[in-house]
């Protein structure tokens, strides 16, 4: 029998496509250590002691806010997922366990934001922000972002809830516990899996969004490093060595990162995905 | 034997709590979540609707209106030009990523799924990498590498002998919005790759041994036995794509600016939306206005949703393994 | 330790009535066991009385406090569950000595209970290992560790064997007979399985359909089931039960066209139903006509399945090897004193 599908011919298609998906960045990262002539004349050239020039690091580092916008991420992404996932929890274990009238109405209130995206509300969002004086700070994009975050993580923490056996709430509650201890000691470190599934889901989007920081934060320090490095490339759009840098110092540490955990991150995203 | 406490009423599971305790415990859980919910995400959509049917005076106040806002929008030619080129816009950025995106994710989820595959989770761990990156890092590389200053892509067209179809794609109103939906497929692919792959790993290996034993090869064995499988997942992935595409907005003002050019050939909902409501070179910004396209992309996104819901869905049977 | 006693107990999940008054006295010290078919309400049972459900009317007093109304941690008592219930991210030490922290047991006193529970449960060696590093019956054996270290006034146990293969079952069910003596505890066991059910019980609890069927000694159940269900229900294999009718005088009764003699006469007259179990029967010369459809040969034992003309079947345990072949013909004799008649409700006749 002559085998329909050549091992030779996957792999020639998922390897054409894998090179598709990585060359633009590698590219970009190649040639941000390389001298302006270098950059223009061999692209497809690797960095060599010939032809390397940092020049573009010097100007991103020194004439910008880069490590503050880092932070600003960083302090954004942590936070929301922090809050998503207790807010969450706390919710899913409340809907999951817990019989009250209003149930299931607050189950199906608490989803609809699965599917309807947030920033439809913008108009809204600025006004109420602006409201409670929170404009140009890192607390509005949080609660924004927990906001936005919190159907999914209820959605599926509850899931998960309903596969912790039942014996196991009963046993906590035989040995005296509080509704309250029950949770935060048998329930919570239970969940760590399933926590681990929905800061992926939260994290990528929330770190490479663009409209909020744009809308809520735009100015005062307070960009996200996404917002500051679109901001830097509009400013040195000319300065091909700034550009390449601020590109690159923004994809090296997700990718280092994604390196490390890309694993458990697949694994996540593949558990979690919705039936 | 005591006396027997007759008639007792349970409001709730839990024996030995009081009603008030019971309560405390549900507040307790409930409240953050359902305050930060509702104030920052359901209140405001609540509110752009209802903004939606106002409009501002002269004075600076806010008059109810009834539908004028949506008649303006869709009537008055100075909104209604610009409306219609964004939604039929959009319209073609989501077919773009139907008819692109998600047969080749299909295709790369299939092949990914072949059994004894050597390099499986390197193949899936790199093509999945752009999708991880920001939209605005995307962009901007996508841009350095189709400028003609740069030449990289005229070099790899001319490699192959068709440097003549080399242009300024990104610069050429027929041309801009097709090239950044390529570009979008190019960074998303790996997400109905991910979730298709998932589904056909669910699929046990028995069944597709059964039609081996049937007699199919493994092109029949996909088409006849996986794919009708997996049909209620790519019925999730095209809402998906529907809702995302619909709401974006980042890729296009990354790399075109809120005026979406050349001449808005690029402007979808987002951007017209952005626009509209902060103002820009061109015109004020009018919250009322921006507040009726909003409710317009939530109708929409609403009408995708409820055809994929009542429509779709339910024809799809979903099987349990 | 202390007694238990549940006066009127109902439950009812909306409409539906789960468990109908309920009267039932443990007492101090006894090891009593629930039984039934599976859906009877025997678990529904033991969890009200754990606390974990709550009940719609009735009261359930242990050691002479009504505790109808306290939540679980309240009433004294420790549940061994079916999954047994360990706590995953815990070790074994912890597994125990959780419910103790919270109770603020002094940690001394945590130390040496959980130490005497070991002990005695040979526990000592796996105290920091977690729940998937042991295997079923140690995991078991853990369940019961952490019910011990709280030194309730009752033990309650929900299919505590039903997760472990035939071996260890036997072991476990020993091995719990010896810690009801060790520790004089009071007992209240679920098991949807007879023999565990008559091996561990002082008291044996028949339920079927949220009702209390019978309660007594184990051999009672068995020598006089009180009625049909409880008849086939103890005792494996089943009891035979046949439709019979009683002559005027109550002195025999006509089954499948013979006439049984009674051992005593009865009042009554009219449909009945007799039962005989198949090792108080003998294939002989008189009794009942069956053709034969079966013969099992155990060795020691044999089974004979036969069907009475009207399709009633029989089963009858020999010695040996009966030397019957399908098709023979042949006559079923209940033994004397060993016949059970119910009325046509299904009760056991007066004064049989």
């Amino acid at each position: 029998m002559r085998k329909p599908v050549s091992a030779f011919a996957v792999h020639a298609v998922l390897a054409l496509y894998t090179a598709l998906a990585l060359f633009p960045i590698i590219l970009v990262i190649m040639n941000s250590f390389k001298a302006k002539r270098a950059i223009f004349n061999t692209p497809l050239t690797p960095p060599m002691p010939w032809n390397f020039d940092p020049i573009g690091y010097s100007k991103v580092f020194g004439d910008s806010a880069i490590a503050t916008y880092y932070m600003n991420s960083i302090t954004v992404t942590v936070g929301t997922i922090f809050l998503t996932l207790l807010f969450g929890a706390m919710a899913a274990w409340a809907l999951t366990e817990y019989k009250f009238r209003w149930n299931t109405a607050l189950a199906i209130f608490l989803s609809i934001g699965i599917m309807v995206p947030i920033r439809l509300g913008s108009v809204s969002i600025i006004q109420l922000v602006s409201d409670l004086n929170l404009i140009n700070t890192l607390t509005a994009l949080i609660l924004v972002y927990v906001a936005q975050n919190l159907p999914l993580a209820v959605f599926i923490l509850s899931e998960f809830i309903q596969q912790i056996p039942r014996d196991l709430r009963e046993a906590g509650r035989c040995d005296g516990l509080s509704e309250y201890n029950i949770f935060f000691y048998i329930i919570l470190p239970l969940l760590r899996p399933a926590m681990a599934t929905v800061a992926v889901f939260t994290m990528i989007p929330v770190w490479n969004d663009l409209w909020f920081p744009l809308l809520l934060a735009p100015t005062g320090g307070k960009q996200t490093i996404t917002l500051g490095v679109q901001q830097f490339l509009g400013q040195y759009i000319t300065d091909w060595n700034a550009v390449l840098a601020a590109l690159s110092t923004a994809i090296i540490p997700v990718l280092v990162l994604y390196v490390i955990f890309s694993r458990q991150l697949i694994r996540g995203l593949t558990s979690g995905a919705v039936k | 034997m005591e006396t027997a406490s007759q008639g007792r009423v349970q409001q709730h599971g839990i024996v030995g709590m009081s009603p008030g305790a019971y309560a405390r415990v549900l507040i307790f859980f409930l409240a953050p979540a359902v305050l930060v919910y509702t104030l920052f995400s359901v209140y405001p959509l609540l509110d752009t609707i209802i903004s939606s049917f106002y409009s501002k005076q002269n004075d600076g106040s806010y008059v109810y209106n009834g539908v004028a806002n949506f008649v303006t929008l869709l009537t008055d030619p100075t909104w209604s030009a610009p409306f219609w080129n964004a939604f039929i816009n959009n319209i073609k950025f989501f077919l773009i990523h139907m008819l692109v995106q998600n047969p080749i994710g299909l295709l790369l989820a299939a092949l990914l799924s072949l059994p004894v595959l050597r390099f499986r989770t390197a193949y899936r761990t790199l093509i999945f990498m752009p999708t991880m990156l920001s939209v605005v890092i995307i962009g901007f590389t996508w841009q350095l590498i189709l400028s003609p200053l740069w030449g990289i892509a005229k070099m790899f067209l001319q490699a192959f002998g068709l440097g003549f179809l080399f242009g300024p794609w990104l610069g050429e109103e027929s041309t801009a919005l097709i090239t950044i939906s390529l570009i979008s497929v190019w960074q998303f692919v790996g997400i109905p790759m991910i979730l298709i792959y998932t589904a056909l790993l669910a699929i046990p290996d028995e069944l597709i041994d059964a039609a081996t034993v049937d007699g199919l090869n493994q092109f029949q064995a996909f088409f006849h036995v996986k794919l009708p499988l997996i049909w209620p997942t790519i019925g999730l992935v095209s809402v998906l794509t529907f809702v995302n595409n619909f709401n974006a907005f980042d890729l296009i003002y990354a790399m075109k600016g809120a005026l979406a050019g050349p001449n808005f050939s690029a402007d979808i909902m987002g951007t017209l939306f952005y626009r509209v409501f902060f103002g820009n070179q061109l015109q004020l910004g009018d919250v009322s206005m921006g507040a009726t396209i909003a409710t317009m992309m939530f109708l929409i996104i609403l009408c995708g949703v409820m055809i994929y819901l009542f429509l779709i869905q339910r024809r799809l049977q979903r099987y349990a393994f | 330790m202390a007694d238990v006693k549940i006066g009127n107990l109902h439950k009812s999940y909306g409409t539906v009535e789960v468990l109908k008054d309920i009267n039932l006295q443990v007492e101090d010290g006894a090891f009593v066991v629930l039984v039934g078919p599976s859906g009877c309400g025997k678990s529904t049972l033991l969890r009200s009385i754990a606390g974990l459900e709550p009940i719609t009317s009735g009261a359930i007093s242990i050691g002479g406090r009504n505790v109808s109304d306290l939540a679980p941690a309240q009433r004294e008592i420790a549940m061994v569950f079916q999954s047994y219930a360990l706590y995953p991210h815990m070790n074994v030490e912890n597994n125990m000595a959780f419910g103790l922290k919270f109770a603020g047991v002094p940690k001394a006193e945590i130390a040496d209970r959980v130490n005497e529970a070991a002990r005695i449960l040979q526990l000592e060696p796996l105290l920091k290992r977690r729940p998937r590093e042991l295997s079923g019956g140690q995991r078991q054996r853990v369940a019961i560790g952490r019910a011990i270290v709280r030194h309730p006034k009752v033990f309650l146990f929900d299919e505590p064997l039903s997760n472990l293969d035939a071996a260890l079952r036997i072991n476990t069910r020993v091995e719990i007979a010896r810690l009801h003596k060790l520790l004089k505890a009071t007992i209240v066991y679920v098991t949807h399985d007879q023999v565990e059910a008559m091996t561990l019980a002082d008291k044996i609890v028949v339920m079927n359909k949220g009702r209390v069927e019978q309660v007594g000694k184990p051999l009672e159940l068995y020598y006089r089931p009180a009625n049909l269900f409880v008849a086939r229900f103890i005792g494996s294999p089943a009891m035979n039960t046949l439709a019979a009718t009683l002559d005027g005088k109550g002195k025999a009764a006509a089954v499948a066209g013979v006439s049984l003699p009674l051992p005593a006469a009865v009042s009554g007259t009219g449909e009945i139903t007799i039962g005989f179990r198949p090792e108080h029967c003998s294939i002989g010369k008189t009794g009942i006509p069956a053709r034969v459809e079966l013969v099992e040969r155990l060795g020691e034992t044999g089974y004979v399945h036969a069907r009475t003309a009207d399709g009633a079947a029989l089963l009858v345990e020999v010695k040996g090897d009966p030397g019957l072949a399908q098709g023979a013909e042949v006559r079923v004799a209940p033994a004397a004193g060993h016949l059970h008649l119910f009325d046509g409700e299904g009760v056991r006749l007066a004064g049989t």
